[in-house]
């Protein structure tokens, strides 16, 4: 299958081809995300990129409440409340099981200046309060994690507790479960909203700081804008401070050999508790865990995404490597005063190249701006994707419990392979079976759909999507496709032109300045990031921010997909690794064992030799 | 007459500028005051060139052929020019020069410890080098030059290229022509040791191509850096951030060609590179960041962007030859960002960039 034609478009969405073994997919998703014939002209004409960035796998059924959510929840501030003039938000596909997404602009001049004159006077509000409604944020935010926190599921009783009769509550249990799932689903619809609430104000305010320095000193690379502008007190980096605390604490407590030699994550536990002041180093342990080990090990979109918490084999790799830093001598602290230090110098001697006193005047608010609007750019990361929805994820086992309780499904996990309206039919069969004593139709029902539709998914992962479908406009003009994906003009064009998977160079987005050469080691799976070796070259569809224990074993990184804004990006600068982001091709053309240069400057990939194993 | 300051060395000019050494040498006086790394070298002084000028009356000569000379006539200002560089040619040197050149030269020999030293003798006018007014490229540098009297016979012709057609007949903007007849111009001829350069080439602290003073561009080749200043080598570029010194871009030519000592001819001249060198870049990354760095230092020193040359030597140690301010950039309107009329508050230039996303450009 060729991924482009003659005519410099992509291939048809609709020539896209079911692999073998996933024939009927389409059950596994609603109606309204799935190619229809009767909507297939206009989305012929339509551009649709590879989503990698957060679903880099075919999407589980359940898991779609995240797509979901955002393609409404990000579109309707674009369309319907900011009304950002030039455009029309972003449409969505399901295509083989991956996410495809569209940007749409607007063109009719006249309706650009009527949503324009409501966009100014609004957006202009929210950057006038910036402060102050990001702190209202914060608040609802923890609100809303909180409430999360306290929905709970459990089987449904053989007999109802004796005080619901003596409190008269005359509601029972089936009412409890069916109210704590809707509860469950409206909490991550309320929180999918704040996530998007001032985001693309947020990337708004940054980009155009960035064009203005991209304009008043042409060529300076994304990430010395960045520089200028990044906090030193991300939420991001947190959980990995307080791995570095723990580390310390584990040295300082003589537990460094326990913990350098036990493998085993349960049981290097067991073995603290019996070690002397053991129990002082567990109570850190516990304390950093919430909110900080709720940190997911992906994006966060996807229930696979495991969260530190779940999975302490990523903090305590990290937590060995530094402590073997520590008993080597060296300095585990963030140079944190280092880092301001460089950002005020920088920004200091850029100030001082302008040329006149107007534009220092607009460098003075536009950097002020682009600090005021970063934090919320960069923690929102952390209170949604990590913390909210590692939590939500959770708390869909939690119910997945419940229904293998009543034998409908044989593994929480199962679950996720049901939709959220379909767990809503099948919960109200758990009840009538429950009330009727009849146990219901799930237990025959469920098992061999779900048996499937796991079949249907595993034939989807042999599939390798590709970056692009459909027909490329004259120009990327939707602002937060260029912001956050990296989409641009340019970057399809270098697809259209890129797309042979015998090439042995790739171009990408220049990430995190740097040169490494080094083994490639291919990820498709977080699991095979354990296999990662130290100097190798992480080569993937998406890197994730909670990543970064492996980053410091790694020599560089490269990812199918990813913008400048990108969680990745972030990250991997502030742990100087070079890094080339939004390959489209990577996964793909780079195959394990072969010897790879990056270079994180000019963001080009080159294979130099095949490998040997 | 004992006062007079006839030779005056870069690292003891006590106060001389480029009254005395031109504006080539005054400059490199002032980098060496301020600690770079520039190659020993001597000045002989303006005083030194009027006090030959007087004493073979070229003074006199260059008035009477001056006076009413037709700049326009462009034979007569050839013959007046060629007939001036006989005078410089033949007129006997002051014993006096004969004597401070040669014990100079002598003295750097001692203290290069290279006995015959090979150096570069160039003119430094006064009138050159300044700001908004360069001369660069009108007057002639003789390279790999040995010995006192080759260096007394380079000085010749470096005054000698005074009276060029093309400084003759140059007119600055107020004007009045250089050689007006009653006065000569000053000049100083500067000798200095040649860097024995691996690599060269030049540099500006701002871009030259649209004068975005956040870079610093330098052009390399292999050699001598006279294939870059002639322009016969195509050089390797760079282009460095000057605020956070990262090499943002690098192009690499394929050179066949290099400038250096040719044993057979005994001058400098093009040598051919063997191809496996020419096909590398002349310069490692890290040593085009170190130029840049010094690049940068040097126009924090000056406090404006400067135009420099630079040699690597063969050990690799880096050498500054030349500093001067850009002029190009310099005499243009200052270079505005918010020229655009787009309002200075913040929250109006995010709103207009989130209108021209529509507008089919990625805005202003």
């Amino acid at each position: 299958m060729s991924a482009t034609d003659a005519t410099g478009s992509f291939l048809s969405p609709h020539a896209v081809a079911t692999p073998p073994g996933a024939e009927g997919w389409e059950q596994l998703y609603p109606y309204y995300a799935l190619l229809s014939e009767a909507t297939k002209d206009v989305e012929e004409r339509e551009l649709w990129f590879f989503d990698g960035m957060h679903n880099p796998s075919p999407i589980y059924p359940f898991d779609t409440i995240m797509t979901e959510n955002w393609w409404v929840a990000c579109n309707q501030l674009t369309t319907r409340v900011w009304q950002i003039p030039p455009s029309w938000g972003i449409d969505h596909r399901i295509i083989n099981g991956y996410l495809y997404i569209s940007p749409r602009g607007v063109s009719d001049p006249q309706q650009i200046a009527e949503r324009a004159e409501h966009f100014q006077r609004r957006a202009g509000h929210y950057y006038a309060n910036w402060d102050e409604i990001y702190d209202n944020w914060i608040v609802k935010a923890e609100d809303c994690i909180g409430r999360l926190k306290a929905i709970s599921f459990a089987p449904l009783p053989d007999r109802e507790q004796e005080s619901f009769v003596t409190e008269h509550r005359g509601l029972f249990s089936s009412y409890d479960l069916l109210t704590s799932y809707d509860r469950l689903i409206e909490n991550l619809f309320e929180m999918g909203a704040y996530h998007f609430e001032m985001l693309n104000l947020g990337y708004g305010a940054y980009l155009t700081f960035k064009e203005f320095c991209q304009e008043a000193f042409p060529g300076i690379t994304d990430q010395t804008v960045a520089r200028m502008v990044a906090g030193i007190d991300i939420l991001l980096f947190r959980p990995d401070d307080e791995v570095r605390k723990l580390a310390r604490l584990a040295v300082e407590l003589g537990l460094a050999d326990l913990v350098r030699d036990t493998a085993d994550a349960n049981a290097l536990l067991a073995a603290i508790g019996e070690a002397p002041r053991g129990d002082e180093w567990l109570q850190a342990l516990e304390a950093a865990k919430d909110p900080w080990f709720w940190y997911s090990t992906g994006a966060g979109y996807t229930h696979t995404d495991r969260a530190w918490i779940d999975d302490l084999r990523l903090p305590f790799t990290a937590m060995r490597g530094y402590i073997d830093k520590l008993e080597a001598g060296e300095d585990i602290d963030r140079p944190l005063e280092r880092v301001l230090e460089e950002r005020t110098r920088i920004t200091a001697e850029y100030r001082e190249l302008l040329g006149t006193d107007d534009d220092r005047e607009a460098f003075d608010q536009l950097v002020q701006l682009a600090r005021t609007v970063y934090p919320y750019v960069e923690n929102h990361n952390f209170y949604v994707e990590h913390w909210h929805h590692s939590i939500f994820w959770s708390k869909v086992r939690e119910l997945g419990d419940v229904f293998v309780a009543h034998g409908f499904i044989a593994d929480r996990e199962d679950l996720f392979l049901l939709h959220r309206n379909e767990i809503h039919s099948a919960l109200y069969d758990l009840i009538i079976g429950w009330a009727a004593g009849t146990g219901g139709r799930g237990p025959t029902h469920w098992p061999p759909i779900v048996e499937e539709r796991k079949r249907q998914l595993a034939a989807l992962r042999e599939w390798t999507p590709p970056p692009a479908l459909g027909t490329p406009p004259d120009a990327i003009t939707e602002p937060l496709t260029i912001m956050l994906w990296g989409i641009t003009t340019e970057r399809v064009q270098e697809w259209l032109g890129a797309s042979d998977p015998d090439a042995s160079e790739l171009r990408g987005v220049a990430a995190s300045p740097g040169k490494a050469r080094g083994r490639a080691m291919v990820v498709t799976d977080p699991e095979q990031l354990h296999e990662v070796q130290r100097g190798d070259i992480l080569v993937c569809r998406v890197t994730a921010p909670s990543w970064a224990p492996v980053f410091s074993r790694l020599g560089a990184a490269v990812s199918d997909v990813g913008g400048i804004m990108a969680h990745t990006a972030i990250v991997s600068r502030e742990y100087g690794l070079p890094a080339v982001v939004g390959t489209g091709y990577g996964t793909q053309t780079i195959k394990t064992g072969q010897l790879i240069e990056v270079d994180g400057d000019t963001g080009v990939v080159r294979i130099l030799q095949e490998g040997d194993a | 007459m004992t006062a007079l300051r006839t030779i005056v060395w870069i690292d003891q000019a006590d106060g001389a500028g480029s009254e005395l050494l031109g504006g080539k040498l005054g400059s490199l006086v002032e980098m060496t005051e301020a600690g770079f790394d520039v190659p020993p070298a001597f000045g002989i002084t303006t005083a030194a060139f009027a006090l030959f000028a007087e004493h073979t009356g070229l003074q006199q000569a260059a008035k009477e052929q001056c006076a009413g000379l037709d700049l326009d006539d462009l034979q007569a200002v050839e013959r007046v020019s060629a007939q001036l560089a006989q005078i410089i040619e033949d007129a006997p040197m002051p014993p006096r020069l004969t004597a401070e050149v040669t014990e100079a030269y002598e003295a750097l020999e001692q203290r290069t410890g290279m006995p015959g030293v090979p150096v570069a003798v160039r003119s430094s006018g006064v009138s050159e080098d300044l700001e908004g007014a360069s001369f660069a490229g009108q007057y002639d540098t003789y390279l790999w030059v040995c010995g006192p009297e080759d260096v007394l016979r380079n000085v010749r012709r470096c005054w000698a290229g005074l009276f060029g057609p093309q400084v003759l007949t140059y007119r600055p903007q107020d004007g009045v022509p250089v050689i007006d007849g009653d006065t000569l111009p000053g000049m100083c001829v500067g000798v200095q040791q040649m860097v024995q350069a691996r690599a060269a080439g030049v540099m500006f602290t701002l871009d030259p191509v649209n004068g975005d003073r956040s870079k610093i561009v330098l052009e390399g080749c292999w050699g001598l850096g006279e294939g870059v200043v002639k322009g016969d080598i195509t050089p390797d570029r760079f282009r460095v951030d000057k605020v956070t010194l990262e090499l943002l871009a690098s192009e690499i030519g394929t050179q066949t060609e290099e400038y250096g000592f040719d044993e057979a001819t005994r001058e400098v001249g093009l040598l051919a590179v063997e191809p496996e060198r020419g096909a590398q870049p002349c310069l490692s990354d890290a040593e085009a960041v170190a130029i840049a760095e010094l690049g940068k230092r040097i126009e924090r020193h000056r406090g404006a962007p400067m135009d420099m040359e630079w040699a690597i030597d063969q050990e690799g140690r880096l050498h500054l030859l030349q500093a001067r301010p850009e002029t190009v950039w310099a005499s243009k309107p200052v270079r505005s960002v918010t020229g655009d009329g787009a309002g200075g508050a913040a929250v109006d230039r995010v709103l207009a960039k989130f209108m021209s996303f529509g507008a089919g450009t990625t805005g202003r």
